[in-house]
């Protein structure tokens, strides 16, 4: 099973994008692409409401391969109401945070309360950068906070924190905290890290696709020192339970743990 | 089909314990992806106060096997031109790297001219990494990314100079795209193309099949993320051919000072 728990549409690129995703499951063999539809780095309600719109209407012509993250802005005073509708209304599987604010603001709290009450998670973008950190770009740290205020939260913390070494640790002993792989990160050994740091059930396949290449994350995890039921773990079988609404943030089954 | 790797390296990278290799390792993820031989640099060298010391460890893992050396020249200390002399007679070097970036030059300083007379007079290619990490990734040290703008005017100065770019990225690759067309002795490796999909379908459709080498930039980057791209790519098996180790050997042929008896 191929699960990608991190690829998206970029506004003004829709149908290409689209097309882009479909390709890729057809020849790599994906079972699900969990999307999120990303424009303005500091959208205000018409771009979010357009943006969801689109994933929505990707989920709807292919609902047997396309999920979705509604995509928020924590700032704007409707957040909670586009969350609401993302999950109740358009069929959304989880909330996407991005980098209008930092993923520990006080505005976020209600968002990530709602999130815990539909056993949904929450995937945050978290990029640490040597150069042209962003404003409001959450860290490990910030990603930290949150889990640690909100244990009962899932949180997908994105792209291993771009840089694993110095962006997991934070988050170690935070066992509500799983992170993917996605994103323009191909330094070898990354995934041998991860799993060091976390253990294999926390760390889940993503592509960052269409702007990242979709075979430099399956390479990573190729390359890695894990056996093939640990890769199938990251490849799919973390996702499912991680989506799955009725398993517990941070759980790990009676037979997962045998 | 025949596979090389035109951009490995071998010694320690500072500053992660994955980022270091010896020869078993390479060769053994190399015989996992049924790649024979390639062009293999020293990582230590970039970083010795003498990078020669850095190549004659280098030739002692090297000497004898299928693998061909590297020299990494910093061309702004004394006597590199002489060690580029040496290493060709000594080591049978397959060319020359530098790195602007780590090395606090630009391409455009005095220091890099006679360094590409010597590569011309030798008809040796110079291996060009624009980066060796994501610069947002870096640690400690900030090296400067080599920029397109520098490669375009460094280009025009040096027309016979062949010239193998390391870890271009897709865009960086597009906006050389006039050099590219304009002049047959430019290549790229593959171990840059991480941005978006079908990277070489798309590299073959604008350019041809005669610029891409197959390149992973190990022990830096994950090898199986470079050669999934090329095995998975939906080209003529002749072009997968050319890119997995045709175009390369065709560069190394060039060599004035090959082959080289006695040493």
């Amino acid at each position: 099973m191929l699960v990608d728990v991190h690829a998206h549409l970029w506004k003004g690129s829709y149908e290409e994008n689209k097309k882009t995703i479909l390709r890729l499951a057809e020849k790599y063999h994906v079972n699900r692409f969990y999307i999120s539809s990303l424009g303005s780095l500091y959208p205000d309600k018409e771009e979010i409401a357009e943006l969801n719109g689109a994933t929505c209407a990707f989920i709807k012509e292919h609902p047997e391969l396309i999920s979705g993250y509604c995509y928020v802005n924590p700032s704007l005073e409707n957040s909670l109401e586009t969350l609401r509708r993302g999950i109740e209304d358009q069929g959304m599987s989880g909330m996407k945070l991005w980098v209008a604010t930092f993923c520990d603001d006080p505005r976020v709290y209600p968002l990530a309360e709602k999130c815990i009450q539909y056993g949904i998670p929450i995937l945050i973008h978290s990029f640490y950068k040597a150069v042209h950190q962003l404003k409001y770009e959450s860290l490990g740290e910030n990603v930290a906070r949150l889990a640690a205020r909100y244990p009962e939260a899932k949180i997908l913390m994105a792209h291993l924190g771009a840089n694993c070494y110095t962006q997991l640790k934070p988050v170690r002993y935070l066992k509500n905290v799983s992170v993917d792989i996605s994103g323009s990160l191909y330094r070898k050994g990354e995934v041998d890290y991860a799993v060091k740091m976390l253990g294999v059930r926390r760390v889940l396949f993503g592509s960052d696709a269409p702007e990242a290449n979709f075979l430099v994350s399956c390479g990573q995890v190729e390359e890695s020192c894990l056996s093939e039921r640990e890769k199938a773990l990251i490849y799919g079988g973390n996702a499912v339970r991680l989506f799955d609404r009725s398993v517990p943030a941070g759980s790990i089954s009676e037979k997962e743990r045998k | 089909m025949e596979r090389m790797d035109a951009n490995c390296l071998i010694g320690n990278w500072p500053f992660r314990k994955a980022g270091r290799s010896t020869l078993e390792e390479l060769r053994k993820i190399h015989s996992e992806n049924r790649i024979h031989g390639g062009c293999v640099a020293s990582l230590n060298s970039i970083f010795y106060n003498d990078p020669f010391e850095g190549e004659e460890e280098l030739h002692d893992f090297l000497k004898g096997t299928e693998y061909r050396q590297v020299m990494t020249v910093n061309p702004t200390l004394p006597g590199g031109i002489e060690d580029i002399a040496e290493g060709a007679r000594r080591f049978e070097i397959a060319g020359v790297r530098i790195y602007p970036g780590y090395h606090g030059y630009a391409l455009s300083d005095p220091c890099v001219g006679p360094l590409c007379a010597e590569l011309e007079k030798r008809r040796l290619p110079l291996f060009l990494p624009l980066r060796m990490e994501d610069e947002r990734l870096n640690y400690l040290v900030t090296p400067r990314p080599v920029t397109v703008r520098e490669i375009k005017g460094f280009l025009s100065g040096h027309p016979n100079l062949a010239v193998i770019f390391l870890g271009a990225k897709p865009y960086e690759i597009e906006s050389l795209g006039e050099e590219i067309a304009g002049r047959p002795n430019l290549f790229f490796d593959m171990s840059g193309l991480k941005d978006g999909q079908f990277n070489v379908e798309r590299f073959l459709k604008n350019y041809g099949d005669k610029k891409l080498l197959y390149g992973s930039m190990y022990p830096l980057y994950c090898l199986k993320s470079s050669i999934l791209q090329l095995e998975t790519a939906e080209i003529p098996d002749s072009s997968k051919m050319r890119i997995f180790s045709g175009n390369l050997q065709l560069i190394l042929s060039q060599n004035a000072d090959q082959p080289v008896s006695g040493c």
